[in-house]
């Protein structure tokens, strides 16, 4: 059979999934959220739940946290795995354990590392109780609020201790396969170490590393059960938000849910685009 | 020369290595800690009393702790497998030919990796009540194919940019039928992308929650569920016992599958190509 | 070969599973014309999917292992329990489920509800009505008790059955102070003199919203002056005070009031680790509980404020497109069977009020009931009612919700 139909039915059963599923639910959503859907007898649209949206206080205040918490984590990720995995690609005593540390932390699930992080950095936790036996505080209430704060500091442990392995082991295989012979070539040439990373080995690791925090990044922003585990109540990261206006009792917050998830769709893509485009920039300099 | 370390390097080397390996372990010790532990309140560093309460909870019948387990395994099997027979043939696709619009194909499915589920899942659930799939374990195996998809399709897709058909053309010219090539030529050769892009698929599937939790109602309790149930009702104890309890799967599956995931594999690869 | 066909078996048992042959029946106007006897028959060999509360694991071993036992043993029909974090979850599957128009196979056979969430249901005409007198043990429940024929003054109406009653009560450690406070005022006063050691859920959070309500009967002078449907000029002048005092105390709470513990499991946990002094619930019987288990430091003690907390009574309903509707009702008859009811007072196995009325019963169970001891502990029954409150209507509850939220907990 020609190419095009062979291409075509690879294609189909991921197309009709993708489309069927996920563009069908965005579109679904966004019909929901002007209140417009023709099948249970809603045909007037309108921007009811927009507008409750954009002049609510608390949808910027959420927006601002979620938004501070991908950043942040993402940056903070990209930097240590890319660290890690310069110390990890030759050979030493131990390397083989951290790699496996490493993989092994890819199959520990997000919510059990929140959980742990809870367990550990509450006022009550671990190591307010190591701080208490060295006698640095008294009181729980002495200790630092890393949890239920409002710069969501545990939070962000939560992913940079979840993310750092995920974008190590993407950019480890990367520098594997690359091997060192770019920078020995730098180095014979007269460049210091760091320079050949940033100006020989960076580039060439970068289309990986960025592919892998752009995930990152997506997923810090549109996670919900880390947020509702380790957040703070007020403001609340967009996504527990939304879950939250969805399940009141009061159904007209349905449509407004239905609007901050796809703000939360709209803006993952638009961040995403200027995050690829600022990041190219700033590497290709 | 490039290859020798100073002896400062190699320290401040020995020293980030154990750094990372405590950092890694570390939240994991306060859940095996609280699952044996009973009372154990600020500002004790370990707990007054130990038992095995929480376990003997977790592993009873009522519990209703393991058929969660095992229905966990079930679906997230099932989604993998699906993803599998959807994604092979979409990797091969997207890896061994151009095509116009190629592109906008790529970015459809890997769509999902950047809009986060609950931008989408909110929408489903509307779709799903009324095709009777809300509440329904088919129901949610086949949301989780959303987020499993892209990965898989992502990996499949590096293996298949990296073989040549000409072994399968081959096969065809001796006289091999279509399936027994597909068995003996081509299989064996994007095994190790299968095997990763299955890994990855699992591991999204097994650590869902909200897609779980939307489309699933309450009526399917996957472990994440239960998990999530308990540790935000204070039950630490019981909570450290089902956490032990859902790492070791996946800690199980890693160890059948660690040599894919080196860097030797073209399959980590694929990583590169969005 | 073998393994296709077997591959087969299994796909068609899981793609037929979902179309199990129906035994019980959605026509609640049938049922109400039958006999019991005739219920139970249709009921025996089904099975009743019950949505409750998850979180408490003595409450769930209560019911699957306890009552799932009488109810198999008596009657031969399966208990499903189904634990859910929150029942107004539960209350948008039947909403959910109506509004695609699934009217006779719903998922939801049972629920444990009160409150707001049965006005939401009963005003959404999502529950199944007017059978209760069919069931035998309903002579047991005294419906002359105001307290009992309406669920947070919306009239119960025979849509659904009383299962217990609760009180608000509060505990401190008394490890760590001598004198807690007991009355509202005095509160407002200790949180001013021992800082960052109180707080309290947010609302719309069941224990949380209750706790404001009683600051809020506080500032509107007695609940007296807040009986009756929902009046706007009465409740913005107490509201105003409301917001007032907890706003005034707010930098005297945990966290400088910045933020709020998310549920009252949160707060329980924060009392736990002395990360606050004192904590309080509906359930009073839940201080015993958590000391046995380990959750709450052994020196925990119990006790009724002065001037009075918030009772109120919970209950279990029947959603209009249950499927199982016989086996529900034999499930709501042994829930309120003196058995179960005494079975469930036990300090050990929950602790919690019966809701019905105890003098109705006689014998061995009689004897049992009032012979047992509560858990040294745990704040009396007599001293809680002695000084009961009752709830107010459901509009005002969610009125002071909303205004919480707007007043205090976003500010």
């Amino acid at each position: 059979m020609s190419d095009r139909l062979k291409i075509f039915l690879l294609l189909l059963p991921a197309m009709s999934v993708i489309i069927l599923l996920f563009f069908g639910g965005l579109l679904i959503g966004l019909m929901r959220s002007f209140n417009y859907m023709p099948v249970i007898g809603l045909t007037e649209p309108n921007f009811d739940a927009y507008i409750a949206v954009f002049t609510d206080e608390e949808f910027y205040l959420s927006f601002m946290l979620s938004l501070h918490i991908s950043v942040t984590s993402t940056l903070i990720s990209c930097v240590l795995a890319v660290g890690a995995a310069l110390l990890l690609r030759r050979a030493f005593i131990g390397r083989a354990i951290i790699n496996f540390l490493f993989q092994l932390n890819l199959t520990v699930p997000h919510l059990v590392g929140a959980i742990g992080i809870l367990y550990l950095f509450s006022q009550s936790g671990t190591f307010a109780r190591l701080a208490a036996e060295a006698d640095l505080i008294t009181r729980p209430a002495d200790f630092p609020a890393l949890v239920f704060d409002p710069f969501a500091i545990g939070i962000i442990l939560q992913y940079v201790w979840k993310e750092v392995p995920f974008i190590g082991v993407i950019v480890l295989a990367n520098m594997q396969s690359l091997g060192e012979n770019y920078e020995s070539v730098a180095r014979s040439l007269g460049a210091s170490r760091w320079q050949a990373f940033r100006h020989v080995l960076l580039p060439l690791i970068f289309p990986g590393l960025l592919s892998a925090s752009v995930i990152v990044f997506a997923f810090t922003f549109g996670a919900y059960e880390i947020p509702a585990l380790l957040g703070a109540n007020y403001p609340a990261a967009l996504p527990v938000l939304a879950y939250r206006k969805y399940t009141d009792v009061d159904l007209a917050a349905r449509p407004e849910a239905m609007a901050l998830a796809l703000m939360i769709a709209v803006l993952s893509v638009v961040m995403l685009f200027f995050y690829i485009r600022y990041s190219r920039r700033k590497v290709r300099s | 020369m490039i290859n020798q370390d100073g002896v400062w390097t190699r320290w401040f080397r020995y020293l980030t290595c154990l750094v990372l390996v405590v950092w890694l372990i570390m939240p994991l010790i306060p859940l095996a800690i609280w699952s044996f532990a009973r009372g154990w309140f600020f500002p004790d560093i370990l707990p007054r009393q130990w038992t095995m309460q929480a376990w003997e909870y977790a592993l009873s019948e009522t519990a209703g702790v393991l058929d969660s387990l095992w229905l966990t395994i079930g679906i997230s099997l099932s989604a993998t497998a699906l993803s599998i027979l959807v994604g092979v043939p979409a990797g091969r696709a997207l890896g061994m030919y151009k095509f116009k619009g190629k592109e906008v194909v790529e970015l459809m499915i890997l769509a999902p990796t950047i809009v986060p589920g609950i931008a989408v899942v909110l929408g489903i659930h509307s779709v799903f009540i009324s095709l009777g799939l809300t509440n329904t374990v088919q129901g949610v195996i086949l949301v989780h194919l959303i987020p499993t998809l892209p990965y898989m399709t992502l990996v499949m897709a590096g293996i298949f940019s990296n073989y040549d058909p000409a072994f399968e053309a081959q096969a065809r010219s001796l006289g091999a039928s279509p399936l027994k090539t597909f068995w003996y030529v081509t299989l064996p050769a994007i095994m190790p992308g299968i095997i990763v892009g299955g890994l990855f698929a699992f591991l999204v599937s097994w650590s869902q929650y909200i897609l779980t939790l939307m489309i699933g109602g309450g009526r399917v309790v996957t472990l994440p569920l239960l998990l999530f149930n308990f540790a935000t009702s204070g039950r630490n104890d019981i909570t450290g016992a089902i956490g032990m309890i859902y790492i070791l799967p996946g800690i199980f599956i890693l160890l059948l599958t660690a040599k894919q995931l080196s860097g030797r594999s073209g399959a980590v690869g694929g990583f590169g190509r969005i | 070969m073998r393994q296709i066909s077997k591959l087969a078996a299994f796909a068609a048992t899981v793609a037929l599973t979902p179309f199990a042959a129906l035994a019980d029946t959605a026509d609640g106007d049938a049922l109400n014309a039958m006999s019991w006897d005739e219920i139970v028959a249709m009921a025996e060999g089904g099975e009743v999917n019950w949505f409750m509360w998850g979180g408490s694991d003595t409450i769930n071993q209560y019911v699957s292992e306890y009552v799932g036992g009488l109810l198999m043993d008596q009657y031969g029909v399966t208990l499903n329990r189904v634990g859910v974090s929150d029942t107004v979850s539960v209350v948008n599957i039947v909403l959910g489920e109506k509004e695609s128009g699934n009217l006779d196979n719903g998922s939801v056979d049972l629920i444990w509800i009160n409150g707001e969430n049965f006005r939401t249901m009963k005003q959404g005409d999502l529950t199944f009505c007017g059978y209760t007198d069919l069931i035998p043990n309903n002579a047991l429940i005294d419906w002359g008790n105001p307290a009992i024929a309406n669920d947070f003054g919306v009239p119960v109406d025979g849509c659904e059955v009383p299962w217990s009653t609760a009180q608000f009560a509060f505990a401190y450690n008394t490890a760590l102070y001598d004198n807690p406070p007991k009355t509202i005022p005095g509160l407002i006063e200790w949180v001013k003199v021992n800082p960052g050691q109180f707080t309290y859920p947010a609302p719309p959070d069941f224990n949380g919203s209750v706790f404001v309500r009683h600051v809020f009967y506080y500032a509107a002078g007695g609940v007296e002056n807040l009986l009756g449907p929902f009046d706007q000029a009465r409740f913005d002048e107490a509201s105003a005070e409301t917001w007032r005092i907890l706003n005034e105390i707010e930098p005297f709470l945990w966290r400088e009031g910045q933020t709020y513990p998310n549920s009252i499991a949160a707060l329980e946990q924060l009392y736990a680790n002395q990360e606050v002094g004192i904590v309080f619930n509906y359930e009073p019987a839940g201080v015993g509980i958590n000391i046995m288990n380990g959750t709450f430091p052994p020196t925990t003690q119990g006790y009724a404020l002065e001037d009075g907390t918030i009772g109120n009574t919970n209950y279990t309903l029947i959603p209009f497109n249950s499927p199982n509707k016989a086996a529900a009702v034999v499930l709501q008859d042994v829930l309120l069977s003196a058995e179960a009811q005494v079975q469930k007072a036990l300090p050990d196995v929950w602790g919690t009020q019966p809701g019905i009325d105890m003098s109705r019963v006689e014998g061995e169970l009689r004897a049992k009931f009032d012979a047992i001891e509560r858990h040294p502990n745990v704040v009396s029954a007599e001293d809680l009612a002695a000084t009961a409150l009752p709830e107010l209507q459901a509009s005002w509850i969610s009125a002071i919700e909303q205004g919480w939220i707007a007043n205090v907990g976003s500010k």
